[in-house]
């Protein structure tokens, strides 16, 4: 099972945009149920002062929305 | 009487452009020195080199050594270093995309700096793969694309056509957790000529003819950009990629030997 880190909407567009570590920018995407969500990489990788809170998020089961549809016709 | 034995040690003569990248990327380790500048070499005697527009080795165990472009390893999206987002595991085996929301924006546009009847582009990579995932390119819709795909852990597909119908793209199957592993690359040498070279060093080829609208979406590693947004995101880790013009069947072979070689210096081909 792949956990994940919950945000709220306000959490997300505070990480938009922002550096995780020297080179990395968080990416929030949508789950299956439209939580917004972070990875676990992006939980336990960051060292940005400003977003030590992510490592406090509750985390819960990722659950995808599924792929765009494969391009075959 | 003494002996008076001067000694100093001495540093190896790198390519420049080796050498170039190593500065950039802060390398310090002797192998991964040697293996770069040994990658260089290979391709300029092998007469890939000018043929390649960015070439992401992977090598410093970081996504700060990790993003560079040893074909020009400038920290600017013009030179296609890479930014990186979402989740990644950086280390000295590779950069391993999370497969959830982990991608790299290479900035290498598919309208401005390729014309896709003269491209190519290609993976090295290790670990488990996982159906429908992307390593690297873009699609816009379901007519304009350009990438190397796992289709299913039996399957690995390169689009590089204007369309999406079996018979444009070309397929591998019968894979193996084992057979998905390795250098996979795809070549646009003409509207109908068009070759994929796999794992085993087996080629497959598409000759129906195609014409393509050129479409702005810069290209992504870990993932594929779907009409602007990452999709498909990758669960298998990059040990090398790259973008160029088209390459011919020796040209790829060659280019095949070289990554590996790099790999096995390095101590993690697959």
């Amino acid at each position: 099972m792949i956990q994940v880190g919950l945000l709220t909407e306000s959490q997300k567009n505070e990480l938009v945009g922002q550096l995780y570590d020297e080179d990395s920018y968080f990416n929030p995407i949508q789950d299956l149920d439209n939580n917004w969500i972070i990875s676990i990489e992006e939980i336990e990788f960051c060292v940005n002062p400003e977003f030590q809170w992510v490592k406090t998020l509750p985390l819960i089961e990722y659950k995808p929305k599924p792929e765009p549809p494969l391009s075959e016709e | 009487m003494g002996v008076y034995i001067k000694s100093r040690a001495s540093t190896p003569a790198f390519d420049p452009d080796a050498q170039a990248f190593i500065t950039a990327a802060g390398i310090t380790d002797n192998t991964q020195k040697t293996a770069i500048n040994t990658l260089v070499v290979s391709l300029k005697g092998y007469s890939i080199w000018g043929k390649m527009k960015a070439i992401y080795p992977f090598v410093g165990g970081t996504a700060t050594s990790h993003k560079w472009n040893l074909k020009d390893p400038q920290d600017t999206n013009a030179a296609f270093r890479l930014v990186f987002s979402g989740g990644w595991t950086h280390s000295s085996t590779g950069a391993l995309p999370n497969g959830v929301n982990g991608y790299a924006d290479t900035f290498f546009n598919s309208l401005t700096n390729m014309s896709i009847i003269d491209c190519s582009l290609g993976s090295y990579v290790a670990g488990t793969a996982s159906t429908n995932r992307s390593h690297i390119g873009y699609i816009a819709g379901t007519n304009q694309q350009f990438y190397l795909h796992t289709q299913t852990t039996t399957e690995k597909r390169g689009y590089t056509a204007s369309s999406a119908s079996a018979g444009y793209y070309m397929s591998k199957t019968g894979l193996t957790a084992t057979t998905q592993r390795g250098f996979w690359a795809a070549s646009n040498r003409s509207a109908t000529d068009r070759a994929m070279i796999c794992s085993d060093a087996s080629f497959v080829y598409s000759t129906l003819s195609f014409s393509a609208t050129q479409v702005s979406y810069s290209l992504y590693i870990g993932a594929r950009n779907t009409s602007g947004a990452a999709a498909s995101f990758d669960t298998m880790e990059h040990r090398l990629d790259f973008i160029g013009t088209a390459l011919n069947d020796t040209e790829l072979t060659n280019l095949r030997t070289s990554v590996i070689t790099f790999n096995t210096t390095l101590g993690r081909q697959v």
